[in-house]
């Protein structure tokens, strides 16, 4: 009888000691409790502060030497070269162009199509006026039916054909595309487009021109042929360093 | 006699050799346990002393004790009243009692054998 009650007894009495110790240790855990006191806190304060600073300087140094290796790479003599030829070819239009601004289409009247009259061509002179008076509102780019018109452009009449660059101009509509610096000089020169005189004097002739709304991306393409440059030498270079 | 306590020894040394930890959601049902533990235990010694000490009694208490103080925190959790104050209570009552009346009858016990001697 004695020793089975002290037996049972014995197993309870571990059990109890094993979940109080558990419990102890589960209960001791977060009474790690922060004791520092107030110059302590201070010191730590400036510890880490010294070291976000010197993260900071470290983040600083980067930077730095990111913006030089940036520098070095934009200036060096193959990148402006690049950026050079880019420049000129976009300049002589050799490249598409987008950007801002308007489109003009050129099509018969149609009261006199219905009257039976014979269909003209249109005059060069009347299109040499448009891009000049275009030119005059501060056109950058300009595209005749799809085709760029550049310095050395010509609009002229070939054998009773009006032609720009050697492609005529013989499907009506007939679309010009106007690039300009931004949109508000897109704006300006739509304004000062419909007033202008020019669209009397494609009237007179039987043509109508119809003026788009300024446009923000509007593409011009680039000049098909290449630029034959005739009558043009390279300057002999002078020694120099 | 000397059985229990070496047991109770045995118990705490294992629980902080084991290193297990009770996340915190769970520590109340096992401080209730402990509670419970606690009380059948003071129980069984006082039974003992009064010797009206019974094995099945003291076993069946012990587990069903825990178990319901344990279940009578996990209600309370989830009805959202805090029902294990209740059991904290009663069993903290019982505690007192029961090591009251151990204390007087080793009391009693202490100063018989005194007049004896």
């Amino acid at each position: 009888m004695g020793q089975k009650r002290y037996f049972s007894i014995t197993i309870i009495t571990i059990i109890i000691g094993f979940m109080i110790a558990v419990q102890y240790q589960s209960v001791k855990e977060p009474v790690v409790r922060d004791t520092r006191d107030t110059s302590q806190l201070r010191e730590d304060l400036v510890k880490e502060k010294e070291l976000y600073l010197s993260l900071i300087r470290e983040i600083r140094s980067n930077e730095e030497k990111l913006e030089k290796y940036e520098t070095e790479r934009s200036q060096s003599k193959e990148q402006i070269l690049k950026e050079t030829l880019n420049e000129l070819k976009e300049e002589a239009g050799l490249s598409e162009v987008e950007g801002p601004g308007i489109v003009i289409n050129i099509e018969h009247v149609d009261e006199d199509l219905l009257l039976g009259k014979q269909v003209s061509a249109i005059s060069p002179y009347l299109i040499q006026r448009l891009v000049n008076e275009l030119n005059q509102y501060g056109a950058n780019q300009i595209s005749i039916a799809g085709q760029r018109l550049i310095n050395s452009s010509v609009i002229r009449d070939i054998n009773g054909q009006t032609k720009v660059d050697g492609y005529s101009l013989d499907s009506f509509p007939i679309e010009l595309k106007v690039v300009v610096e931004n949109i508000d000089a897109a704006k300006k020169l739509y304004n000062r487009m419909e007033v202008s005189s020019s669209a009397e004097d494609f009237f007179i002739d039987n043509f109508r021109l119809t003026i788009s709304e300024p446009e923000s991306g509007l593409t011009i393409p680039a000049y098909k042929d290449s630029l034959k440059i005739r009558h043009m030498e390279l300057a002999e270079t002078e020694k120099g360093g | 006699m000397w059985l229990p306590v070496l047991g109770l020894l045995i118990g705490l040394f294992l629980g902080s050799l084991a290193d297990i930890k009770i996340p915190v959601e769970y520590s109340n049902y096992l401080s209730i346990a402990v509670l419970a533990a606690l009380d059948t235990l003071f129980g069984g010694i006082r039974a003992h002393l009064q010797n009206i000490y019974d094995e099945k009694v003291f076993v069946s208490g012990f587990f069903f004790n825990i178990i319901l103080a344990a279940s009578l925190a996990f209600l309370g959790v989830h009805l959202g009243v805090d029902l294990y104050l209740a059991a904290v209570f009663a069993f903290g009552v019982r505690l007192f009692q029961n090591i009251a009346v151990i204390r007087r009858i080793l009391l009693t016990k202490w100063s018989t054998n005194k007049e004896k001697m």
